[in-house]
C-alpha cells in the first residue's frame, strides 16, 4: 500500500532536529499533565484526587469503571461518608461507606468501621489481621463527585497491558512520522 | 475543500455542537430526563459529523486557482541549494 | 487528486495579488485540513462540550430545594446483653417511615439512606452506629414505610448503654448520574434504652 511506503520513506528522511523537536513537545505535554495532577493533589488535599472504581462492592451506586473525585478536609469523619482508605499491606485503596464512628472525647481520635453498600458484611475481613477499626491516617479522602464510565480506559489498560503497549507504540509512530 | 470551505466547516462544527448541547440540556432539564439529553446530544454529534467532516461539494465553492501548465513553464521551479533538504513530495 | 507541485502552483498560498489595486496579502501558510484532522477536532470538541453539559446538569441539582420528612418508632427492645468482650449489644425492632420524593431530580441515580443511633459516652464524645440501610432507586419508591429489626449490630465500645438516651438519625446520600454528591440527615431525639439487661 502506498501509505506504508510513504511511512517508511518519512522515517528514512528524518532529521535529528525534527526528532528532538518532537521529543521536546512530547516532554512538554507530559510535564504539563504532571503539573495539573500535582496541582489537583494540592487543591483537594488528597494523595490521589481521582480514583477509578475497580470492584462491584458499591453497586448500584458506583459501578466498575466509574471515576470518583476525592477531597480530604480536616472535618471529622462521620457515618454515611464514602471514604477511600488504604489497608496496611494492600496496595489498592478501597472505596466504601462509613457505618460506625466512635470518636474519643478530648483527643478527637476516631475508630471507624466501613462496609461496601453491595457487600453483606462489614469490612473487618478486609482489614489487616486483628484490626477491628480504621483510624484517620488510613483514610485518603472522601468521595465528593462522580463521573460514570470514564475510568474504563484505565481498567482495560491495566488488565490487558498489551493494549497499553499497542497504544504507546501507535502514538510513538504517529509522533515520529507527523510532519509538524 | 478550499480555504473558505475549511473555515466554514470548522465554524459549522462548533456552532452545531454548541447548539445541540444547549438544546439537549434544556430538553433534558425541563422534561426531567437525563437520557433524553444524552440522546439529543448524541444525535447532534452524529449529524454534525455527517455534515462537516466529509468533503462535500458546498465546501468547494471557491476552488483554489491552480496555475495552468503553460504559465508554470514560464516560472521554473527554484533550484534547491542544499542537497540535504527533503525532496519535494509529489502525489 | 491534487495537482503535482512542479506543474502547478496554488496561486493563493503565500503571496496573493487579486488585482493591482489590492495590497499584497502576506499570511502564514495555511494547512489544508484532512478528513482525519476534522474528525479528530470534532471528537475532541464534542467530548469537551459533553463534560461541560454534565457539569451544568450537576449544578442544576443545587436549584432543587428538598423537603424530606421522616419518623422512626422503636417498637420493641428485643434483647440487650453484654458480650464476652465487654461490649454491650442491643437488638431493636423499629417502624421507619419517610418521604424523600423531593430529593429526586433528573440527575439523580439513587438515594442511599440509613438509620443510625447517635449517643455519647464517657469514653467517646460521639458514637454513630448504623442500624439499617436501604437504597431508593427512584422517586416512586421514595415514600415508604418499613417494619424491621436492626440490620447491623448495635454495639458499643464498652458497656455504657444501660439507660442510655440516644438520637436516631435518618441520613440520606444522593448519588447523581453525574457530578457532585450531597448528603444530609434528620435527627430525631428522645429514645431510651432500658436500665437493665434483658
Amino acid at each position: 500500500m502506498g501509505w506504508i511506503g510513504e511511512t517508511v520513506e518519512s522515517i528514512k528522511s528524518l532529521q535529528i532536529r525534527q526528532v528532538l523537536t518532537q521529543a521536546v513537545s512530547l516532554g512538554m505535554i507530559v510535564t504539563s499533565a504532571l503539573i495539573i495532577w500535582k496541582a489537583l493533589m494540592c487543591f483537594t488535599g488528597s494523595e490521589s484526587p481521582v480514583v477509578v472504581v475497580l470492584s462491584g462492592s458499591m453497586e448500584p451506586g458506583f459501578k466498575r469503571g466509574d471515576i470518583l473525585f476525592l477531597h480530604m478536609s480536616k472535618d471529622p469523619i462521620r457515618a454515611g461518608e464514602i471514604v477511600v482508605f488504604n489497608v496496611d499491606g494492600r496496595e489498592i485503596p478501597i472505596v466504601h461507606r462509613v457505618i460506625k464512628v466512635h470518636e474519643r472525647q478530648e483527643t478527637g481520635e476516631v475508630d471507624v468501621l466501613t462496609k461496601g453498600d453491595n457487600n453483606f458484611g462489614d469490612d473487618r475481613l478486609l482489614y489487616a489481621h486483628g484490626q477491628l477499626w480504621l483510624q484517620r491516617h488510613h483514610i485518603m479522602g472522601r468521595a465528593v463527585g462522580f463521573l460514570p464510565y470514564v475510568g474504563w480506559v484505565t481498567i482495560i489498560m491495566t488488565e490487558k497491558p498489551i493494549i497499553k503497549y499497542l497504544l504507546i507504540g501507535a502514538l510513538g509512530l504517529l509522533v515520529v512520522t507527523s510532519k509538524d | 475543500m478550499d480555504w473558505q470551505g475549511q473555515k466554514l466547516s470548522e465554524q459549522l462544527m462548533q456552532i452545531m455542537l454548541v447548539a445541540f448541547a444547549v438544546a439537549a440540556f434544556l430538553a433534558g432539564y425541563f422534561l426531567s430526563s437525563f437520557q433524553l439529553m444524552l440522546i439529543i446530544y448524541a444525535a447532534g454529534v452524529v449529524l454534525t459529523s455527517l455534515i462537516t467532516v466529509p468533503n462535500w461539494p458546498f465546501f468547494n465553492r471557491h476552488p483554489l486557482k491552480w496555475l495552468d501548465p503553460a504559465e508554470a513553464e514560464r516560472h521554473p521551479k527554484p533550484v534547491v541549494a542544499n542537497s540535504k533538504k527533503k525532496a519535494v513530495k509529489s502525489h | 487528486m491534487y495537482p503535482t507541485l512542479h506543474s502547478a502552483l496554488p496561486s493563493s498560498n503565500l503571496l496573493h495579488f487579486e488585482s493591482s489595486t489590492q495590497r499584497p496579502r502576506l499570511f502564514f501558510p495555511k494547512k489544508m485540513h484532512s478528513f482525519g484532522y476534522r474528525l479528530n477536532a470534532l471528537l475532541t470538541f464534542s467530548v469537551t462540550i459533553l463534560a461541560i453539559i454534565c457539569a451544568f446538569a450537576s449544578y442544576s441539582d443545587n436549584l432543587n430545594l428538598p423537603s424530606p420528612s421522616a419518623q422512626i418508632q422503636v417498637l420493641n427492645v428485643n434483647w440487650f446483653q453484654k458480650q464476652p468482650n465487654g461490649d454491650d449489644v442491643v437488638s431493636l425492632t423499629m417502624n421507619i417511615s419517610a418521604n424523600l420524593e423531593s430529593m429526586f431530580t433528573w440527575n439523580t441515580k439513587q438515594v442511599f439512606i440509613f438509620v443510625a443511633a447517635e449517643y455519647e459516652t464517657p469514653l467517646n464524645a460521639l458514637n454513630q452506629v448504623s442500624l439499617w440501610d436501604g437504597i431508593i432507586p427512584s422517586k416512586e419508591q421514595a415514600k415508604f414505610w418499613i417494619h424491621t429489626t436492626n440490620k447491623y449490630y448495635f454495639t458499643d465500645q464498652g458497656s455504657n448503654l444501660r439507660g442510655k438516651e440516644f438520637n436516631l438519625t435518618l441520613h440520606w446520600h444522593v448519588m447523581p448520574k453525574t457530578g457532585k454528591m450531597f448528603a444530609d440527615k434528620i435527627v430525631m431525639s428522645g429514645y431510651h434504652l432500658p436500665e437493665e439487661y434483658r
